[in-house]
């Protein structure tokens, strides 16, 4: 009897788990669900039920300055800044991967802070040492582009680190001694042993750090000078005077960037063990 | 210093010298712009926290802590701040309630889908806090999905206001902290050995008393984790109670922003500083306090 009441109450435990997770993975869905129905609508206010569907909406953003620029802008800094930041990156989780010496973990610690520090409280950090700097050198930082890609090298250099040191965690060095005893310089040992072990976690970091700092907005909107949006910033500006159908198109094409960016990535490296 | 490679010990009779760069080298650049353009700012705005503000020069050079005071002898600072209190420990408690039963489905299944299921669950992480936003926002406005199924089965006669309220801005925040929750929770679970739970349910335990007894002391490290992480991002919430709560509500995130659009820059800094060290100072504790309680 105590048996089958255990198996009976496992069986129950089971389904309600499996429902309770549906509903979880729902809840985390149902934003993206009704922004990509909305884009569809054809009249402009987001009604229910909408009075027909249409492309429209899509067909008009190619014209939208604002969200244009603010794209066109956010893709540079994120491609300009993962490049600097895997420039430096990679070098130094190999650093910290390979050697052992006083202070690693303090170092490790200080190149992970960008992730700790709140995005708001880094803008504003930014912002007022750039006032700084600029009072003290006379050179025009602040709301320069300059200092907006600064502020986002800063936020891929963390990822960087630390996807690149744990895809180095589990490497076999005596892979990289044999191929010196076969006769391999060093050069030759690191482009063809150790590259290509720590290529997935370099591919997971350009990833990771493109898409934080192409969807970065709290510390962006203390470094955007005039006449200058990234496209999250231009998003939330919008969304502050009203939502419609071609916010939702805006919204849908950055869905469908980011997914399409995590589809290839998931090519080199799984997503579920890296993140 | 200049034996980057040859750390290994491999191969001395082999030293090209000066193809491979010291670790100093190596580590030199990243460490470098780290500490210029995070550590320098961070001190300048503590500096700036202690200045005072005027009007029509904006700052005056100062060395007080008046800043902090009026934080806290206002009672609309105040209110904010515990506004802010309220809301992260709420979404803090649902996303560990909503979040465990999706993160222990996603480290136990052996499906294909395993894979597609995670990106499902990372993809909104990465889509932005303001589009997400937009989603609740076609969902809670007056002539928005709810309102209209509602008044269209007949349950209300007029819409309800669920845009601008409070509970806009917890449902908000939940979505966006649960997949922190869920990720932190899943790799603590997967590293539990699925024997032990077997071991409780062939001793007779019913499942409740596997998961008190079993489950959650093990995944007590991840559990500490992922609530101090969606802790922190609730304190620090900018987009959602932005657009969900309305310009009448107020968290702190959005009062720094405020301050920096006032050009009170000291104020500004020590809103920023006040929100760091208390959520610091609480995480700590709480942490603290939940090792202390669970160890055996």
């Amino acid at each position: 009897m105590a048996m089958t009441g255990t198996f009976g109450s496992r069986r129950l435990g089971r389904w309600l788990l499996r429902g309770a997770a549906g509903f979880t993975m729902l809840y985390i869905l149902t934003p993206l669900i009704f922004v990509i129905w909305l884009s569809f609508f054809r009249q402009e206010i987001p009604s229910f039920p909408p009075d027909g569907y249409s492309l429209r909406w899509y067909g008009e953003l190619a014209g939208n300055e604002r969200f244009v620029s603010g794209f066109v802008l956010s893709l540079e800094l994120g491609v300009i800044a993962t490049a600097i930041g895997l420039a430096v990156g990679v070098p130094a989780a190999l650093c910290l991967s390979r050697f052992r010496f006083r202070g690693r973990e303090g170092l490790n610690n200080l190149l992970l802070l960008p992730l700790m520090v709140p995005g708001i409280v880094l803008g504003m950090a930014l912002y007022v040492a750039h006032v700084e700097v600029e009072i003290a050198t006379g050179l025009p930082i602040l709301g320069s582009l300059g200092g907006l890609v600064a502020g986002h090298v800063l936020v891929v250099i963390p990822w960087t680190v630390r996807l690149v040191t744990a895809s180095l965690a589990g490497f076999d060095r005596t892979l990289e001694e044999a191929a010196q005893n076969l006769g391999a310089n060093r050069w030759t040992t690191f482009r063809r042993i150790t590259l290509p072990s720590i290529l997935p976690g370099i591919v997971a970091a350009a990833m990771f750090g493109f898409v934080s700092s192409f969807g970065n907005l709290e510390m962006s909107m203390f470094l955007v000078g005039p006449g200058r949006t990234t496209l999250p910033i231009a998003i939330l500006q919008y969304l502050e005077w009203k939502i419609d159908p071609t916010i939702a198109a805006v919204s849908v094409i950055q869905i469908l960037l980011i997914g399409a960016a995590m589809l290839i990535t998931d090519r080199f490296v799984k997503i579920s063990r890296v993140v | 210093m200049t034996q980057a490679f040859a750390a290994t010990g491999a191969a001395p009779a082999r030293k090209p010298a000066g193809i491979f760069l010291s670790a100093g080298s190596l580590i030199g650049p990243a460490t470098i712009i780290v500490a210029i353009g995070l550590v320098f700012p961070v001190l300048i705005l503590f500096r700036y926290s202690l200045n005072r503000f005027e009007p029509r020069v904006m700052m005056v050079e100062a060395f007080s802590l008046e800043n902090y005071a009026k934080f806290f002898s206002d009672s609309y600072y105040i209110d904010i701040f515990l506004t802010t209190l309220r809301v992260s420990l709420i979404c803090t408690i649902i996303c560990l309630i909503l979040g465990f039963p999706l993160a222990y489905v996603l480290a136990r299944t052996q499906t294909r889908f395993k894979n597609l299921l995670i990106m499902l669950v990372v993809l909104p992480l990465f889509v932005g806090n303001a589009v997400r936003a937009a989603g609740w926002m076609t969902l809670f406005g007056s002539k928005g999905f709810l309102n209209s199924t509602l008044m269209g089965l007949g349950v209300i006669e007029t819409p309800m206001q669920i845009m601008f309220t409070e509970q806009a801005v917890i449902i908000g925040i939940i979505a966006v902290n649960l997949p922190f929750m869920v990720l932190t929770l899943q790799s603590v679970i997967e590293g539990i050995e699925r024997n032990v739970e077997e071991a409780a349910f062939s001793l007779g335990a019913p499942p409740a008393t596997m998961f008190w007894r079993i489950l959650w002391p093990l995944a007590l490290p991840g559990i500490i984790a992922g609530t101090i992480l969606t802790f922190i991002l609730g304190m620090n919430a900018y987009a959602t109670p932005v657009l969900l709560g309305g310009p009448q509500f107020k968290m702190m995130g959005p009062l720094v922003f405020g301050q920096f659009q006032l050009n009170n820059w000291p104020f500004g800094a020590a809103v920023s500083y006040i929100l760091m060290v208390s959520t610091l100072v609480l995480t700590a504790s709480a942490n603290i306090l939940m090792q202390r309680r669970y160890r055996r």
